[in-house]
């Protein structure tokens, strides 16, 4: 419990520094698409003040993959996973958003060691609070997520705890038994943030605050580690982070006016 | 600047949050020991104290620790009427000595009755943090049997079983009359 206090503690303090940043951004933005305007657009002024700016709204699918996940392979033995994500462009500010993942992940503790392998899939919505300027495609966003996995747990070997070693410790146990046909579902309040770095490539992150609602506890054994939800407390929270580099594809445009701010 | 600043806090917060995994809670019931109590012979409804009881296991030099906060010998020995000794989570049979006015110095008081439990065992989840205990159950058949030969005759007159399944350590799980 102290532990997750001290993550959403963390988180906290994380998205205070995001909102500073978000701010400055507007800000500068703001000047820069004010200077071009009076620089580049001066002879074409009348039209724009009878009308107003038009503006496209891109709209389409984007997927991508999560670097955290796919890098971690690579120095953590213990680690495989990959993670697909992806999100569909419904209104303005609406994004269908989905994950699809696999974990193979093998948790060592004091006392257990054991290996949780499976896929799971997320999917939900992102709302886009983020004012983009013209043709800016950036997002901050917060969304919800249902998530389910399908997994399988194998306990490597784990340790007898006695209080009283009169005959001295005991050595860990190294029976292996497979606790396979386990599912856990659970809810996520995601926010993220995508930035376009170049034509069509976004780079993000996220993090994830996650409850359980569903978990098929093998007999005497417990889920230590669900693929897509991360390890497990004592209570339902959890939590969870990503790193995605995405490509939107474009499918369809879709005008919006504008309205004048000032003269 | 600020975007590297806030990457380094991003990432202070990040493994602010790594640490290792609480402890195994000492109230966290885990393998439990054989609860042993003492009756009077005479009035079995009554408990009864023993005298300066040392119980010292098979293959040990050194008895079980009843009293933690004394020193030398006296640390082995108690004066209780209950007493808690643990069972071999490896194996199935533990054979203890109970030692009765143990550093007498008339040796005629010194009594030891040596006797092997026999029990069945089972592994159990309980925590991340604790891991997996061992129950115990004692063997309908002969749960415990004396070791022959006793020179200076049983102390313990009559031993009952009173619980088989050993899973916790707030209740008895055999009675001894003496």
């Amino acid at each position: 419990m102290k532990h997750i206090l001290k993550y959403i503690f963390s988180i906290c303090l994380l998205f205070s520094v995001f909102l500073a940043q978000a701010q400055d951004t507007t800000v500068t933005k703001e000047i820069i698409q004010e200077k071009t305007k009076s620089e580049t657009k001066k002879p074409a002024v009348k039209e724009i003040l009878k009308d107003s700016i038009p503006k496209t709204d891109r709209y389409g699918l984007r997927v991508g993959v999560d670097l955290y996940k796919l890098t971690r392979g690579f120095y953590d033995k213990d680690y495989k996973g990959i993670e697909v994500v992806g999100d569909f462009r419904l209104t303005k500010k609406y994004y269908l958003a989905a994950e699809l993942g696999f974990e193979d992940k093998t948790t060592d503790d004091t006392r257990l060691n054991s290996t949780a392998t499976g896929t799971y899939i997320k999917a939900g919505f992102d709302y886009n609070m983020y004012e983009n300027w013209l043709d800016m495609e950036n997002l901050i966003t917060i969304g919800l997520r249902g998530g389910f996995s399908t997994f399988s747990q194998d306990l490597n070997s784990y340790k007898i705890y006695n209080p009283n070693p009169y005959f001295g410790e005991l050595p860990a146990i190294t029976e292996g038994q497979k606790y396979s046909g386990l599912s856990a579902g659970w809810l996520e309040v995601t926010a993220g943030l995508k930035a376009k770095v170049f034509n069509n490539v976004f780079v993000g992150f996220g993090v994830q605050l996650k409850l359980l609602v569903m978990n098929s506890k093998p007999s005497g054994f417990d889920n230590l580690y669900i693929p897509g939800f991360n390890k497990t407390y004592d209570g339902s929270f959890g939590i969870g982070f990503n790193y995605t580099v995405s490509y939107f594809i474009p499918l369809y445009k879709k005008k919006v006016i504008i309205p004048e701010i000032k003269k | 600047m600020k975007k590297i600043i806030a990457f380094v806090l991003l990432f202070a917060f990040g493994f602010s949050s790594c640490e290792k995994d609480d402890i195994c809670d000492a109230n966290t019931p885990t393998t439990p020991r054989l609860v042993i109590s003492f009756y009077d012979i005479n009035i079995p409804s009554v408990k009864k104290k023993v005298t300066r009881l040392k119980v010292i296991g098979e293959g040990q030099t050194e008895g079980i620790v009843f009293n933690k906060t004394a020193i030398d010998e006296t640390k082995y020995l108690t004066s209780g009427d209950s007493i808690s000794i643990p069972l071999k989570p490896d194996a199935d049979t533990v054979t203890y000595s109970f030692i009765l006015n143990s550093g007498s110095t008339d040796a005629t008081f010194i009594n030891t009755d040596a006797i092997k439990f026999n029990y069945t065992r089972q592994n159990a989840y309980v925590s991340r943090a604790c891991g997996f205990k061992t129950i115990f159950k004692l063997n309908t058949q002969a749960p415990f049997e004396r070791q022959l030969p006793d020179a200076d005759g049983p102390w313990m007159q009559v031993i009952e079983v009173k619980n088989a399944n050993i899973e916790r350590e707030n209740e008895t799980h055999l009675k001894v009359y003496f």
